[in-house]
Order: structure tokens, then sequence, then C-alpha cells
């Protein structure tokens, strides 16, 4: 009776949202290095900024209540998780939950964490992540819960109790990581190990130092490399931040009022003095928003137009979730039809003005936009919201993203809508699914058609490297452009125009029309000389250059 | 007994058919300016086109008038026991009204007249009365000619394929085909005519896709009774489509017509598409 009093405070509710409480600041503590250590290029530097954003929502939910049995507090979490899950790995996170949730919500009413139920927790989530994933690889997060089933399921059976299988998962996670590289050779080339893995392993050192009451509970982890060397990219080579923020400083907004205002001089005023500048106005009131080393200078510039008010400065060197996520909901950031009630409507994710608006013009009226992309993969729960938001019960879910796939996935399964996801894998690619809507077919027609031309269209992208790096084979320095096609390195040179020449005259073979996306970060004249050389060059492909506003990338190309 | 088969210049049958079938067509009004054209009369097809582009004040169409019609169906019923009147959609035109007005207008005449609203228009119109006219040369009386021109209209299929929607738009024919309209894209929109109005089929991403498509739909419409390709500017791609789909023509070789003044008015140079009369479904 006594031992079980000792093991109940220890292993009970309250450990339990404790633990995950730690999970949370963990991954929080490295999750400079687990966006570094994600190698996709650019882009995808975000596995450790979603997995933190999952685990936040997975903690706000739950707050301080640790009332009720370890099961219902398990189900609680899994819920949350999905809803909350951000990107790839969020997902797969979300499927630990799962596990927790389907191992320990059927001990009836246990009040305790048990070593053989957290195995079975880990067994669960395992075997239903292999499955939750088209094509699973070995070298990810995927292998370090197999593994750790594995060592949990052993341990548990040597009669451990919940505390020794967490301290010998918790060990030996950290050693499946450490050979990621050689499941995977993309990791190898990019020398580093699996991103989603090593957060995984990071969030359980966070749990076992809370339940042994180390304060603080998430530390810093050292990345475990293989043959014991240092991984090289700390938190200077944060994708998101070397491509997004350091370079672009303060994003700095205002309004200004007065009685006329001449947007597009201080247009070209905002350009001179800063990057990405967006200017519009109507009525005597212009809002300025500009990416500024020094955000002074843009609102003394703004001075001499009229009066400023309105001011919004954001350290986007020290962008933060809460950041993020406001960012995220703010208003007029979803867009939504003009069309009252279609048959079916179309539910996209994009990121950049001219691509929404491209998006919001070929959807027929009846498309809403959830703004999303590389860097900010939009949850579960908002695409969720903006499904149930859709002005008809029939719905096409476009993720335009690979990272958004898995998540549009669950979407069908949460809501009382009738929708079907096409899986395009690019924004690209989904404007040209788009196209294949129509009103005229049923829903699965329409699912149907739109599959067909996004298997049709070939992606391609051009952007620069925010720090070295070898994928694929290439060895691609710091600030160089390289274009990939259809997730292959194409070509890299210093000049992002002259990377999209080479990359169309190796991707266009036999291809009728390229329609190319120009970027947030060119300027007018950069638009107008890619145009112009892209003319030039290709006077037997038809060429179509439009304004797609994106963020990190200068080009997105669509091959048809 | 003989029946006269009468259309309108908005069937844009060509000159040959006319001819064959002995079909009377009357001609709308195109206003251009201060000027008004009879429809493939005093105004061809060319000529309109060249001027649509930089016309600065908007080219606009008319039905032919009640007096018009009653001139020519009094005409008609000389050499004529029965006449049948084939029109263009109401919904598209005015036409239909001006005839079923001149009908009434001449309620002393003996002759029986009939005036059919086929919800169509262009080539889908044409063949209609070209089925109609062999119909009654095969000895259909005039009940089994209307009853005939009412189910063709439900097999006749018109598409186009438009450069740009901006004359449809300005000439307010725009229809269903709303929803295409602002796409920020270069694409190239297919059209087609449903319940009477412009209906919006598909969007091709670019001319040869467009013709592409097109060449595809005549295969998944077929078999067919009537097939015609039609252009308002082009006729050297209509040709070449033509030919490519020769096999679904029932004679092995389908008619190019190009579309008149009226029709083309809306749809703008540069446009390619099908007039077709499917088989009745065996």
């Amino acid at each position: 009776m006594q031992n079980s009093m000792v093991e109940s405070d220890r292993t009970g509710s309250k450990v339990l949202v404790e633990m995950i409480r730690a999970t949370a600041s963990a991954v929080e503590a490295n999750r400079d290095t687990i966006n570094a250590l994600n190698v996709f290029p650019v882009p995808d530097g975000d596995t450790g900024t979603n997995m933190m954003l999952t685990l936040r929502s997975v903690v706000d939910d739950i707050g301080d209540d640790s009332s009720g049995t370890i099961g219902d507090i398990a189900k609680k979490m899994a819920r949350a998780a999905l809803l909350g899950a951000r990107g790839n790995s969020g997902l797969i996170l979300a499927q630990f939950f799962k596990g927790l949730s389907e191992s320990l919500g059927t001990s009836d009413g246990e009040p305790l964490l048990r070593g053989t139920s957290f195995a079975r927790s880990l067994r669960i989530a395992a075997t239903n992540s292999y499955k939750a994933i088209p094509n699973p690889v070995e070298g990810t997060m995927l292998t370090v819960y197999r593994e750790c089933a594995d060592v949990a399921e052993a341990s548990a059976a040597q009669n451990g109790s919940f505390e020794n299988v967490l301290a010998a998962v918790a060990a030996s996670s950290l050693e499946t990581v450490r050979r990621t590289p050689q499941l995977l050779p993309v990791l190898a080339e990019a020398e580093v190990v699996d991103s989603g893995g090593f957060g995984f392993a990071v969030m359980l050192d966070g749990a076992l130092r809370s339940l042994h009451g180390n304060e603080p509970a998430g530390r810093v982890v050292e990345v475990p490399m293989p043959g014991g060397t240092k991984f090289s990219g700390t938190v200077k080579a944060d994708f998101v931040d070397a491509s997004e923020e350091i370079d672009w400083g303060y994003c700095t907004v205002f309004a200004i009022q007065s009685e006329s205002i001449d947007l597009d001089k201080l247009r070209a005023h905002m350009d001179q003095l800063g990057r990405s500048p967006i200017v519009d106005g109507t009525d005597g009131i212009a809002k300025v928003h500009v990416h500024m080393e020094d955000p002074g200078k843009a609102l003394s510039a703004g001075l001499g137009y009229g009066q400023i008010s309105n001011i919004e400065i954001v350290n986007m060197d020290e962008q933060t979730a809460g950041w993020a996520a406001a960012r995220r909901n703010s208003a007029g950031r979803r867009r939504v039809p003009t069309l009252a009630a279609p048959k079916i409507a179309v539910v996209a994710v994009a990121a950049g003005d001219g691509l929404t608006d491209l998006i919001i013009s070929a959807g027929l009226g009846a498309t809403s936009v959830v703004e999303g992309g590389d860097t900010m993969n939009p949850s579960v729960a908002d695409l969720l919201a903006a499904v149930n938001a859709a002005p008809s019960n029939k719905v096409i879910l476009l993720p335009n993203n690979k990272n958004v796939v898995a998540a549009a996935q669950q979407v069908p399964d949460l809501t009382g809508k009738d929708v079907r996801v096409v899986p395009t894998r690019s924004v690209q690619t989904g404007v040209a699914a788009l196209l294949a809507f129509s009103m005229d077919l049923s829903l699965d027609e329409n699912a149907e058609a739109m599959n067909d031309v996004a298997g049709e269209v070939g992606e391609g992208r051009v952007c620069r490297a925010s720090r070295d790096v070898t994928i694929y084979g290439r060895e691609i320095k710091a600030g160089m452009a390289f274009a990939t096609f259809d997730d292959v390195i194409v070509t890299v040179g210093r000049d992002p125009l002259f990377v999209l020449v080479k990359l169309i005259e190796e991707c266009s073979d036999g291809a009728e029309i390229v329609t190319v996306y120009t970027g947030e970060s060119l300027s007018p004249e950069q638009v107008k000389t890619t145009t112009e050389t892209l003319e030039d060059k290709f006077a037997d492909i038809e060429i179509e250059v439009v304004h797609g506003g994106q963020p990190h990338y200068d080009y997105l190309i669509a091959v048809e | 007994m003989s029946i006269a088969v009468v259309t309108d210049s908005t069937s844009d049958l060509p000159a040959d058919l006319v001819e064959k079938h002995g079909i009377s067509v009357i001609p709308l009004n195109v206003h251009i300016e201060d000027e008004t054209f009879l429809d493939g009369v005093t105004i061809s097809s060319d000529e309109m086109y060249r001027r649509l582009p930089d016309a600065k004040v908007i080219p606009t169409t008319s039905a032919p008038s009640v007096g018009a019609f009653v001139e020519l169906y009094e005409k008609l019923a000389k050499t004529h026991d029965e006449i049948i009147s084939v029109h263009i959609s109401s919904k598209l035109s005015l036409t239909h009204n001006s005839a079923v007005n001149a009908v009434a207008e001449m309620s002393s005449t003996t002759t029986p007249i009939a005036v059919v609203d086929t919800q169509q228009a262009s080539m889908a119109l044409g063949w209609t009365a070209v089925r109609v006219a062999e119909a009654i040369s095969d000895g259909a009386s005039l009940d089994d000619s209307v009853a005939l021109a009412k189910k063709l209209s439900e097999r006749a299929v018109f598409i186009g394929m438009v450069d740009t929607l901006k004359y449809l738009v300005r000439g307010g024919r725009i229809g269903k085909a709303q929803g295409f309209v602002g796409s920020l894209l270069r694409v190239k929109p297919i059209l087609t005519i449903r319940e009477g109005e412009a209906h919006p089929l598909e969007r091709a991403r670019n001319r040869s896709k467009g013709i592409a498509r097109i060449k595809s739909l005549v295969a998944e419409y077929a078999p067919l009774e009537k097939l015609a390709v039609l252009y308002t500017t082009d006729e050297d791609d209509a040709r070449e489509i033509a030919n490519d789909i020769a096999e679904f023509d029932p004679d092995g070789s389908p008619a190019v017509a190009q579309l008149g003044p009226v029709v083309g008015n809306y749809l703008g140079p540069g446009m390619l598409g099908l007039g077709l009369i499917r088989a009745e479904p065996s």
C-alpha cells in the first residue's frame, strides 16, 4: 500500500501533465537546432517550430488541469495534438499522443503510468505513423519511434518500472538518431541527423528530467552526430531566420493619414529604403509594410507624407511562435469566397499576395485561401476551420505543399462535411489543378480531374541557400541561388535569373507552357528584366510571368 | 405540299449548305457607330472582326424587325404551303420574339407558320435547320418537323474556345460563364450553350491545349450526325482541326464555318469551336 502511494505520486495524472509540459519546454530550448537540422534547403527549416507549436497547443489545451485519469488526460492531449499539429513532424508527433491515448485509455481507470502501457503506446505510435505516411522513409522520426518501441518492450519485459522504461528509451533514442544518416543518405550528405527524430529524443530527455525533478526540465541537448563529431550548424543555421529575418531586420508596419498621398511615390520611396515594401491605401490613409534594417528611417520618411499612426515593429530575428501565430490569425489573412452558395467550395493553402489572388481568381468565386507555406505550415485546426467555414457542404481541399498534405488528409475525418483532398505538392501545381475545377462536375469528378492535372504538372523552384549545404551530392554555398525540379537539384549559380533560365532550359522538353511566379523579394525592375529575358531566350515555349509574391522563392515555376 | 425552312443569320450556315437545302436566312442587324449593316449581307465577317478590337464604340446587334419577318414569310407563303422558322436562343437574341410577333401580325394569313426556339446558336442552330430541311425532303409533315427541331435542340452542341471573355462581358451575354471572368492567368475559356445561354465548360491553359481539348471533346460527343468546325478569324487553324477530326463526321469531311458578326461580336477574334449534332441514342 505504501509502495503504491509513492508510485501514484510519481506517475499519476499530475506527473503526466508535468512531463508533457517538460517536453514542450525541451523542444523550445532546442528549437533552433532542430530547425537547422532540417536539411531541405531554405524553406523547410521549421521542424522545431512545428513540433514546438504542436506541443504548445497540447499544453495550452490541458492548462493546469490534471484532474481525471491518465486515460482521460491522454485523450484530451491526443485531440489537442491533432488539431494543433503543424507540418509533417507535428502530425507524426500527434501519433505519439494518439498512442498514449489508446494505450492509457484502455487500461480501465488505471491511475498510473506503467512501463508496459508506455511501451504499448510507443508501439501504437510507431505502427500508426508508418500507416499515416504515404511513403515511409527510414532514418526519420518513424525509425526513432519504432526502435523506441522495441527498447521499451524489452525493458518492460524485464519487469521495468515506467521510470526505468522511460530512461532506457530516452538513452536509446539518441543512439537511433545518431544512426539516421546511415539510413537516409541525404542526411549524410548534409552532415546532419534527422531533425524530427532528434526532436523526439529531446522530448524524452525533458520528460525524464521532469520525472527526476531536475530543473530546468528543458535543457539544450547535444546533437548526437555520427562518429562523435560536433554538429556545425548551431543557432545561426536556422533556415527560417537566416533566409527570412537576419537579412531583413525589422518588419515595420504603420499607417499614414493625409488629405492626398501619392501611393506610387510612397511605394518607390519605401522600395529604396527597405525590402519587400507593400504600400496600399484609400481615402486619405496609406498602409505601409516594409522590412528595414533601421525601422526609424521608414517612420521618418513616412512623416514626410502625413501623420503616422498604428505603428507595429516586429524584430524578425526574434521570431517567436506567438508572433507567428498572431500573424497567421490576424484579420484578413484568410480570404473567403465571393460566390454566395456554390455547389462545391474549394479551400486552398497559399502564401504571397499574388498567388492568393490567382487562386481566388481561378477558383470560380468559390475558393477560400488559408495562408501558409513552407515555413508556416497551417495546422489541422486551421484547415478544419476553413473547411467548416466554406460556403458549401462539399469541399475540395488543396494543401499546395508536400508538408501540408498529411495535415490535410486528417480533415475529412474531423468534419461533418464531404471533403476530398487533392494532394497538391506545391502552390503552382495547385493553381494548375484549380483550373480544372468545374461546377458542372460532381465532387468526385472534380477531385479526379484536378488530380489528373496535378499529376501532369512539373514543378520547379529557385531560391537562395541561407547557409552552406550539400544536397543530393551538390555543394551549395551560402548565398548561391539554386533550382530544384520535382525535388531534384537542377542547377546552381550566382544569379537567380540565370538559374531560372537554366532550369527552364533543362525542364521544358516537350512542354507547351511554363508559368513563372515571381517572389516577393523581386523588385518591379527585376520582374521586368525577368519577363524580357525569358521572352528573348525562349521563343518556342509559351512563357507566362505572373506576380506570385511568395516568400523565400525568387521564382516558382509550373511546366505543363 | 411544300414546307419552307427559315433560320436566321446567327446559324452561320455556309452558303453551299443554304443553297443545297433551300433554306431562307433572315439577317440580323449589326450597328457599328452610326452605321447599320445586315449580318452577312452588307458586312462581311472578316470586315467585322477587323474592326472589332479597335472599335471606339462597342458594336451592337439587333434582331430582324417584325416587318422583316412579315415580308419574308409573305414572300415564302406564295411558293410554299407551310413554314417552319428555327431560331437562335431567345435568351441570346430577340430574333425569336420578332418571329413570333410577325406570325401574330399575320393572323389573316392561312399559311401555317411554326416558330421554334432552338436554345442554340451558330452551327448548332444551323445543323438543326439543315436536318429539318432533310426531313422535309424525306416527307416529314410540319408537326414532324417541329417535333424534330425540338428534339434536335437537345442533341445540338455548341463549343467555343475564346481568346478572351471581354467581348462576352461587354456585350452583356456572359451568362453563367461569369465564374471564368477575372482569371489572372492567360487561360483560354471553353464555353458551351446550355439552357439557351453561355455556360462555362472548361479552361485550357493555353491555345494549343485548348485545340487539343476541342478535338478530344468531339470524340466524347461521337457518334455524330453533323459536325462543323467554327472560327471567327483563324480559318487555317479551323481547317487543320477539321482535318484531324474528319473521322468523326458521317461524311468524313466536317464543314468549316465562320461565325457571323452577331455571335462573333460576343466571342471575338481568335475563337475556335464546334457546332455539332449528336446521333440519336440507339
